[in-house]
């Protein structure tokens, strides 16, 4: 059965949202914004209505007469800081505040009509000034997107951890430091896709979907369109992708609102332009900040800022703003430190809203800090693993309490860089390094540490830390496993598979995982999660059924459960094997001979005779300790690069990647994450980066012009392995989907700055495209002093 | 305008009565109903509706279907042999050369030309062929090595 | 301002796919109203998509690929005929090219994908007349003309006259491109394409090199270069073309020869590239191409 999904995607049975056809169904297109920020005055759609096989055109007045502005999925209460929020509807009502938004949508009976028809709709706007920078959205005569907050802060968070005075006075020496991203986005193939049915008579309403998050999907769009939960049901499709951009409730709500307004299913199949305009974007950070420390290396302390360009704001349509708690903190990473002082703003302008995207914000503290401690090595004249060395957190010391609040769960960093310099051969690049230097041929080699935290639970914001899992042995002695795990590509199915088959001992072969609904509690795949709470979840409930079944079996062999095993699809006895009962059979003796009656008093009376085992899950760690996140994964990066000095050519020769993810259920699984995160990686820090000009339209909306890594671009990677076993969950899984995306991008801008180590060039931008480069190059030769901060 | 079209897809003829500014895609989905082709950035970037026409990738996104008339269009589905997979397909499976599966056909497809085309192929040269088709989730590296484990398939005998 | 609307449907077609080139010719003139020649569709329908382009429903469009005669390779004397209708692909394989003229062939191999060269033609590329078309700086170098009919006109046109601005050719609307003819290069002479996007396949040029030379006792006897994406049209170099012929091939003619090569185009600045990227990489790539033909 496992295989099944297999074999059916690849010989092209997948059921993704275009695949799927109603009875009666219609199609929506959107009216996008021709402008970056504008009164809407009027919309007219006469022409478009006029237009044959048009059925209905939404506007700002339908949504504001039919629905409930999308409600705030995150309220932090931050003392001393500011959170600000918005009232946003699921499309813009009386104004557009980025190109490519949302005002009108356009119901007709084929796609071809209805986006035909969304060109005549005509909008009447008159054009406001907008903002396209943090630094000009800050200006105190700033055009603003919310006016009701003065200005275009929507966020800052403060932290202060330790006592940072004390480090800094403490340290021997201290950089300052300049860091940034550019915007960049996840953007997989498939972008958002809906189908929504309305069914008149029960008044339900269900939405076939991309639905990374069916479970809160569920809640947001009931909430916006003002129906009670009961009456809605979202169902994940096969999905092509997500990696956090498919999270967000948004453009469903107007497709469901369709439905119910034409009383027909409609069908919305997002393009991939419109997925690039109006889409989460993600990254587009900047950080200043000083680092302090010892001249023997030890880090003592760091005061930063990093300012996010947060686009439109967004807490009604997902969790983005929120991410900028784990920025500030995750800089902590592997290392000891006696004191932070940590600022973040989320500034809004008119550009697409940011939500989440693999990494999600720990990312961002992560890279920051990796490039931080590249500096500080070099000021110092040690090596890179040296730095990481002298400031790793010791295996002896877990569980860690971090200096950020968080409680790390288990690791050996030790053990797992220097595992990463041997399998690199780093000594050997070292000494080739030299050698191709010579021939006027620059290699460079790049390190990076990425502690991932993982499984998320904020208070004050629908991330919490829900999750609910099902098990259960069916009449025929065949498993059914549910979660809110949703399958997204991440292997989610077979892992939970491999979960149940190793705990109850039935067949992987015999075990259906359930497509993920909002019938199931839970906030999904996000954060790493899956392996930490969905699998704990679905691990717990495998062990309660095991046990059951164990007690069942006792009565059927008149034995002691304790002298009752399982394995390869048969219950056994120890000491006498050959005396079993295949889960098929076992399954006819619970359900029918002797049935129920077999089972005995005191199993009936406690109405516990049913092979049924509905549990849910929530982290120890976080319950005592109130730390965010529950595991904490481990990996080094290191990679070799070649620059070509004359054109700015990044060219990838080596990547290894070594890791400790805790017990690994699925080494297959786990290696597909860590290649896909690292080429991803890799797309930002060379060549991915959204672009607006300067009257706010998104330039590159296409994969012509948005480039991510080709077969070519993408090297071989190297992978090890090591498990420390996390206390935390049931499975000693840790959560490790993004460490190789945020190591991956590291590493890549660590290996370019090691390269032009002979021109002194601070690489602390991305993407470095070839242009960027080759200009650092140039600078540096003409003895302008390059960037080196 | 209408014009009539006869494909032969998957080695089963086709009459059809299509509109001229249809693409391949359009009708082999809408009218053949067959799914394994996607639908994607309809721009011929992504990759993910590639078939074989008379034997050559294409984009079927990019191709007008009546200028396929005439032609002779492979997907995933006619390389399935009374319901097995082709030994190509059992090699992306395997070696886990896709994830969500939604650019996984078009990859397929790309596969069974390169390796037909060549039994000789390096892994620069698979790489090279593999342009034109994106992957978001693999990384390419299990793509490219389902593809060298097909060789070895293929050397052996084990191939259609 | 237009709406932002995702992806554009294509218009309804009229379609037309005539045998030879009488008949398109004849269908040229008696269409009224607009009509496009289409070919691969590998730049018409992205533009569609994109609202580059736009039309009514009802759009005549002529199948270039529908006259056979317009494909293939062949070698008649000292002149290699491409018929316009042929594929990319056959570009790439085409035993003749690659002998006589492998600078085409090399080219054309790095152009977009497979999926793309098994479309799209040489004569659609160079009709759409992208600044940044791959097969005008080797045609360029080459010398080639281009065989134009028309309404009245049945004439060879020199590829260096062809293009007139972004997208423009000397093409008017009821004309069409049926030949490209490049001469064989002799033993003696060298040449080489040199392409710049910003990751390494399947990208636009941010620039592209073309150089064509001659080079006897280490001279240059004679010298065409040629560059791509740095001009409103694919352009030769001439300044730099006048400055190199007769020169001793040294390193620093070479160098002071791309130099001005890279002064002499008007790149633009995009989202792709600055122009003084292009102007720099211009110098750095026709610096590496001439040196490639002259060892």
């Amino acid at each position: 059965m496992m295989k099944d999904r297999d074999t059916r995607l690849v010989s092209g049975k997948g059921q993704f949202v275009e695949d799927m056809e109603l009875n009666d169904m219609a199609h929506l297109a959107f009216v996008g914004s021709s402008h970056a920020h504008a009164k809407i005055v009027h919309i007219d759609a006469a022409k478009a209505l006029a237009m044959s096989g048009v059925i209905t055109v939404i506007t700002g007045k339908e949504i504001l007469e039919h629905t409930n502005p999308l409600p705030i999925q995150a309220d932090l209460k931050i003392p001393g800081g500011i959170w600000r929020l918005a009232k946003v509807y699921a499309m813009a009502t009386d104004r557009a505040r980025w190109f490519g938004e949302p005002v009108a949508a356009v119901i007709a009976e084929d796609e071809r009509t209805a986006i035909k028809a969304a060109d005549l709709v005509e909008v009447e706007y008159e054009v406001l000034p907008y903002v396209l920078d943090v630094k000009e959205a800050m200006k105190p005569d700033a055009p603003l997107l919310y006016e009701e907050w003065g200005d275009n802060k929507q966020v800052h968070l403060k932290f202060d951890f330790g006592d940072v005075n004390a480090a800094f006075k403490e340290a021997d020496q201290t950089i300052k430091l300049i860091y940034s991203e550019g915007r960049a986005s996840a953007f997989p193939l498939e972008g958002r896709a809906f189908l929504a049915q309305w069914e008149k008579n029960t008044e339900f309403l269900t939405v076939w979907g991309t639905f990374q998050t069916p479970f809160m999907a569920r809640h947001n769009i009931a909430e916006t369109l003002g129906l009670p939960e009961v009456k809605v049901k979202t169902i994940a499709a096969d999905i092509g992708g997500a990696f956090g951009n498919k999270i967000h409730t948004y453009k469903e709500n107007v497709v469901a609102l369709a439905s119910m307004l034409t009383g027909r299913p409609v069908k919305y199949i997002e393009s991939q332009r419109e997925w690039f305009v109006t889409g989460p974007h993600q990254r587009d950070v900047s950080w200043e900040g000083e680092i302090a420390f010892k001249k023997d290396g030890q880090v003592l302390g760091l005061k930063a800022t990093v300012t996010h360009d947060l686009g439109v704001e967004s807490t009604n349509k997902g969790i983005a703003a929120t991410s900028i708690f784990p920025a500030c903190c995750a800089v902590a990473n592997a290392y000891h430190w006696k004191g932070m002082h940590i600022e973040g703003y989320g500034i809004v302008t008119n550009k697409s809203f940011y939500c989440a995207y693999r990494g999600y914000g720990k990312d961002k503290g992560i890279k920051f800090i990796e490039s931080a401690l590249d500096q500080v090595a070099k000021k110092l004249n040690m090596k890179p693993e040296e730095i990481r060395f002298k400031n790793f957190i010791q295996p002896d010391e877990f569980p860690y309490k971090q200096i950020n609040n968080y409680t790390y769960d288990s690791g050996d960093y030790p053990a797992v860089l220097t595992k990463a310099v041997k399998m690199a051969d780093l000594n050997g690049w070292r000494e080739k390094q030299k050698e191709l230097l010579v021939q006027g041929r620059h290699i460079g080699i790049g390190m990076a540490f990425t502690v991932e935290p993982a499984g998320v639970a904020i208070p004050n914001c629908q991330m919490g830390g829900i999750t609910q899992a099902r098990v259960k042995m069916l009449y025929d002695g065949t498993f059914e496993v549910y979660s809110d795990r949703t399958e997204i590509g991440q292997g989610s199915e077979k892992s939970h598979a491999i979960i149940v088959s190793d705990i109850i001992g039935c067949n992987i072969a015999d075990i259906y995982v359930a497509p993920v609904t909002s019938d199931w509690i839970g906030q999904g795949p996000l954060s790493s999660r899956g392996a930490v709470y969905c699998a704990s979840a679905v691990a717990k409930a495998a062990k309660i059924l095991k046990e059951k079944l164990l007690r069942y079996a006792s009565i059927y062999f008149e034995e002691a459960p304790e002298d009752i095993d399982t394995g390869d699809g048969k219950i056994f006895l120890r000491n006498d094997p050959e005396k079993s009962f295949t889960f098929k059979e076992m399954a006819h003796k619970v359900h029918v001979f002797p049935g129920p009656r077999g089972m005995g008093e005191e199993i009936l009376k406690a109405h516990d005779h049913l092979p049924d085992v509905t549990t849910s899950w929530y982290s120890n760690i976080t319950a005592e300790t109130g730390s965010t996140y529950t595991t904490f994964c481990a990996s080094a990066d290191i990679e070799v690069v070649e620059v070509d000095l004359d054109t700015g050519i990044t060219k990838i020769l080596e990547h290894t990647h070594v890791h400790d993810a805790g017990k690994v259920i699925s080494k297959q699984i786990v290696d597909g994450q860590i290649h896909g995160g690292i080429v991803q990686g890799i797309g930002e820090a060379l060549t991915e980066e959204l672009v607006y000009d300067e009257n706010g339209i998104l330039l590159n909306c296409s994969h012509a012009d948005y480039l991510m890594p080709t077969a070519l671009d993408a090297p071989d990677i190297k992978i090890g392995h090591l498990e420390t076993p996390s206390p935390f969950t049931e499975t000693g899984s840790k959560g490790m989907g993004e460490a190789p995306i945020i190591g991956g991008k590291a590493v890549v801008l660590s290996a370019i700055e090691d390269a032009l180590s002979p021109f002194n060039v601070r690489v602390n931008e991305s993407p470095v495209t070839r242009e960027k480069l080759r200009n650092w190059i140039l600078e540096a030769q003409k003895g302008i002093g390059g960037n080196a901060v | 305008m209408v014009v009539p079209i006869r494909l032969k897809v998957n080695g089963k003829e086709y009459d059809l009565k299509i509109e001229a500014r249809a693409t391949l895609l359009e009708v082999l989905r809408e009218q053949v109903k067959i799914k394994s082709v996607h639908q994607g950035c309809q721009e011929g970037e992504c990759g993910v509706c590639t078939v074989l026409l008379n034997g050559e990738p294409v984009y079927s996104c990019l191709t007008l279907a009546v200028q396929a008339d005439g032609t002779e269009v492979t997907t995933v589905e006619g390389l399935m042999k009374d319901g097995e997979l082709h030994p190509l397909m059992e090699s992306f499976v395997e070696n886990y050369a896709f994830q969500c599966g939604y650019c996984t056909p078009g990859f397929v497809m790309k596969a069974y030309y390169l390796l037909n085309k060549s039994d000789d192929l390096t892994e620069e040269a698979i790489r090279r062929g593999l342009v034109g088709n994106l992957c978001r989730c693999t990384g390419y590296v299990n793509i490219v090595k389902a593809i060298k484990a097909a060789a070895e398939k293929k050397r052996s005998g084990n191939w259609w | 301002m237009k709406n932002f609307v995702g992806s554009r449907a294509l218009p309804d077609l009229i379609y037309h796919c005539p045998k030879d080139v009488e008949s398109a010719l004849a269908m040229l003139k008696n269409i009224k109203g607009e009509c496009k020649i289409i070919a691969g569709c590998t730049d018409f329908i992205p533009a569609i998509r994109r609202g580059a382009w736009s039309f009514g429903d009802g759009l005549d469009v002529i199948d270039i690929k529908c006259v056979d005669s317009m494909k293939g390779v062949s070698k008649e004397g000292n002149t290699i005929r491409i018929g316009a209708a042929t594929l990319l692909s056959d570009v790439v394989d085409s035993d003749i090219i690659r002998k006589y003229v492998p600078i085409l062939s090399d080219a054309v191999d790095e152009m977009a994908s497979l999926q793309v060269r098994n479309t799209g033609t040489i004569g659609g590329n160079l009709c759409t007349a992208s600044p940044a078309a791959d097969t005008a700086p080797p045609l360029l170098v080459l010398d080639a003309a281009v065989n134009v009919k028309g309404l009245d006109r049945d004439e060879v046109v020199s590829l260096y006259d062809f293009f007139k601005g972004p997208g423009k050719t000397v093409l008017g609307e009821k004309d069409m491109l049926t030949e490209i003819l490049v001469p064989v290069m002799k033993l003696d002479e060298r040449a080489r394409f040199i392409k710049l996007g910003r990751r390494v396949a399947a990208t636009l040029s941010v620039i592209s090199v073309a150089v064509w030379a001659k080079v006897k006792d280490n001279t240059f006897e004679g010298i065409r270069l040629a560059l791509g994406a740095a001009a409103p049209t694919p352009i030769r170099a001439t300044k730099a073309e006048e400055y190199l012929a007769g020169k001793e091939a040294s390193a620093d003619v070479i160098d002071e020869g791309a130099k001005i090569a890279a002064d002499e185009i008007n790149p633009i600045s995009d989202v792709r590239a600055s122009e003084s990227y292009r102007r720099d990489m211009a110098h750095v790539l026709t610096r590496k191409a001439i040196s490639a033909c002259v060892k």
